[in-house]
């Protein structure tokens, strides 16, 4: 099944529950081989099937907009955690492995966290790797919006994640 | 550049998604700025870390297993085998009575009833003729009839004519016979209250009634057969490729002689 892996990550940080996030998959793949007619040959079947699911996704499970000023609280420069930077980014060990297991579950949490807008734009940029090109079109809207929520949604990311995720360089 | 501005600049530095000017200006300003450095710094790390948590992830195998039986993403596949199913159970029957025809069929065969030779159909015409009970087309001169019946058969064969004036009979008229598939040209000749006709069709001496006298003419070398029924009489012979009969009431004797002297 292509993308399974991919529709899978999406799916389960864009829902809230498991059962929705396979509901979502598998809806994905029933939709998209209905109307398979419609996929042009040549373009990005992984940003085609994305769509489809984010259309899902925004059909059935669409939280109420939920908009998070992130210039309020300005809190978060002064970063204690340096999580990331302690794991050994080269041969790790088993205890490294559980850290990094630790560390994967949380920023999924964070993640699952974050307004829909933000966390469906950090999905597919930072962890589906899709251009803002992509992104936007999946998403039906601007390339300039693209970018505003990015900005925003890393900001509060960060702020969810700031005693695990971090970096040397102090202010 | 304020610090503010820069925000969104750094994201899109981040992701590579800044081309020019744009780009120019922010790497500018992080140089200078320590905090707007930081942050730079801050949400390299974060991405990365997001991509890490995200490889991780696969998609759990009962959620393959359950698209992997949804019928509308994996349809099932013909039943192609279905028919087959359906016809093995038929097959058993479907050979006994295929067996059964095989043999009964020879046999229905064998127990036919003889095919009854085309000269006796010769008689039956006849009898028709005679009773009214088959019309033909009238008129027309002796070689008018000839050319009309020859061209009825595509001029595949031409009907044979009698000479027979001695009897003061006369070609008054024709049809055209199908027995089995073969085509019989019929002459009907009247006169003096005598009805004659003539039959012509393509053939061999097998045609000949089964117990039909032969009379061979040693002078013309020509095989005659003579039979009758009910008081009608028939000479038959073979010319090439061409049976050629003759039916009338007259006497054996005398249509015989009819006939090998127009032979």
């Amino acid at each position: 099944m292509t993308h399974l892996d991919h529709l899978y990550r999406v799916a389960v940080h864009l829902a809230k529950e498991p059962d929705q996030a396979h509901d979502l998959v598998q809806e994905t793949y029933a939709r998209a081989l209905g109307s398979y007619e419609q996929f042009v040959a040549g373009t990005h079947l992984k940003a085609w099937l994305t769509k489809i699911l984010h259309n899902l996704f925004f059909d059935r499970y669409r939280e109420a907009k939920r908009w998070v000023s992130v210039e309020e609280d300005k809190a978060g420069k002064d970063e204690e955690g340096d999580y990331w930077q302690r794991i050994p980014a080269e041969n790790p060990g088993p205890e490294s492995n559980v850290l990094r297991g630790e560390l994967s579950d949380k920023i999924s949490d964070a993640i699952k966290k974050l307004p829909e807008e933000f966390r469906t734009l950090i999905v597919l940029v930072d962890m589906e790797d899709f251009s803002y090109a992509e992104a936007a079109e999946i998403l039906s809207c601007p390339l300039g919006t693209v970018r505003s929520r990015l900005s925003r949604g890393r900001e509060l990311l960060h702020r969810y994640l700031k005693d695990y995720v971090g970096t040397k360089e102090k202010v | 550049m304020k610090c503010e501005e820069a925000q969104e600049l750094i994201t899109a530095l981040i992701d590579h998604e800044l081309i020019g000017p744009e780009q120019v200006s922010i790497e500018e300003h992080i140089e200078g700025c320590s905090s707007c450095r930081f942050i730079h710094s801050r949400q390299l790390a974060l991405k990365s870390a997001v991509h890490k948590a995200g490889a991780g992830l696969k998609a759990p195998a009962a959620l393959k297993e359950r698209i992997l039986h949804d019928p509308r993403v994996f349809r099932p596949k013909p039943a192609v085998f279905e028919p087959l199913r359906t016809s093995r159970l038929y097959l058993r029957p479907a050979l006994a009575v295929a067996l059964l025809i095989l043999l009964v069929l020879p046999l229905l065969y064998m127990m036919r009833p003889a095919a009854k030779p085309l000269s006796l159909n010769a008689l039956e015409v006849h009898e028709k003729i005679i009773g009214g009970e088959l019309s033909f087309i009238r008129g027309g001169s002796p070689e008018a009839i000839k050319e009309a019946l020859y061209r009825s058969v595509a001029g595949a064969f031409a009907p044979m004519t009698y000479d027979l004036t001695a009897l003061k009979l006369k070609a008054v008229g024709g049809t055209v016979r199908e027995f089995d598939g073969r085509k019989v040209l019929v002459t009907i000749y009247e006169g003096d209250g005598l009805t004659v006709t003539c039959y012509t069709f393509l053939g061999t001496e097998t045609d000949a009634p089964p117990a039909a006298e032969r009379f061979y003419d040693a002078v013309k070398k020509i095989n005659f057969y003579t039979y009758a029924r009910g008081g009608i009489n028939a000479v038959m012979h073979r010319e090439g490729n061409l049976i050629c009969i003759l039916v009338s009431p007259l006497p054996a004797p005398q249509l015989l002689s009819l006939a090998r002297s127009n032979a």
